[in-house]
């Protein structure tokens, strides 16, 4: 009797897919590369919406409800991250092709700004790709977050600068140049494993099974 | 063997389960309680939550970024 209030949205899925195909055929005449990235948005935000990952629900959960499967999942996530990047930056060091990583140093604006993102983010129910996700799934409240999403963006990137010249930053460390890449991978690996156990174990206690 | 229901529409994660939380306690066992909603971590939270806890829920995605979810109370 609940569900009687909603049709079948079969046919908008297809005239939708019809679109995006006709949108990207378009667009392949174009640039292939804007086709490309097109086309990667597109699958990220569909794995997206239909996984319904969440890193908010992953970093709050365990605090506010104990229950650790999805920060569990992000743990595998970076675990899979770590492997991939590995091999990437392996590769490119071999062929000799600069990484261009936008990878800044760690200093006390990354934990201002973690700080203010992570109340922001709980307070919002969702991160930036999470927000993006639920707009296109009409979730209407996230529009009022996406807006504070831009306003938060344009201040940190215009007051960035400053921050850096106030604090200074710790200088760079990349952990391969001093250990080598295989250490460096079992130590990362191994504290995510160690950190997984940690979960689980959290969960357990938790709710007391 | 009634059916509840709360409105959680426009809630966001982890307020409805929250809800849902509070009104399981003052049902019997065996009482369903049907929930409603836009959000797709909410739906997907209480389902694990859920099983955490033994009880049984049924979720179905009944159009594009709408859950319904069916949550039976099995033990206090």
């Amino acid at each position: 009797m609940e569900t009687s209030s909603f049709h079948s949205q079969q046919k908008w899925n297809i005239g939708f897919i019809v679109f995006l195909t006709l949108l990207l055929a378009l667009l392949s005449q174009i640039s292939i590369h804007l086709t490309l990235i097109t086309v990667l948005g597109i699958s990220l935000g569909f794995v997206l919406q239909k996984s319904r990952f969440c890193l908010v629900s992953a970093l709050r959960d365990p605090l506010l409800l104990g229950m650790t499967q999805l920060t569990r999942a992000f743990l595998l996530l970076l675990g899979i991250s770590i492997l991939g990047f590995a091999l990437v930056s392996w590769g490119a060091s071999q062929r000799n092709i600069p990484l261009i990583l936008n990878v800044f140093p760690l200093g006390v604006h990354t934990v201002v700004g973690g700080v203010l993102f992570g109340i922001g983010m709980v307070l919002a129910g969702g991160c930036t790709s999470g927000i993006l996700m639920r707009i296109g799934e009409g979730f209407a409240m996230q529009w009022v977050a996406f807006f504070g999403l831009l306003v938060g963006v344009v201040l940190g990137e215009r007051s960035v600068i400053n921050w850096r010249n106030v604090f200074g930053e710790s200088p760079g460390i990349f952990l391969p140049d001093i250990f080598g890449w295989v250490p460096t991978l079992i130590l990362e690996i191994s504290s995510l494993l160690a950190l997984w156990q940690l979960a689980s174990w959290w969960q357990k206690k938790q709710l007391g099974e | 063997m009634t059916r509840f229901s709360i409105e959680i529409w426009g809630e966001m994660c982890p307020i409805p389960l929250i809800k849902a939380k509070k009104k399981l306690l003052s049902m019997q066992c065996g009482d369903i309680l049907v929930l409603e909603t836009e959000h797709s971590c909410t739906s997907r939270g209480i389902v694990v939550w859920s099983k955490a806890n033994r009880y049984i829920i049924e979720e179905k995605e009944v159009a594009n970024g709408i859950w319904h979810l069916e949550l039976t109370k099995t033990h206090d």
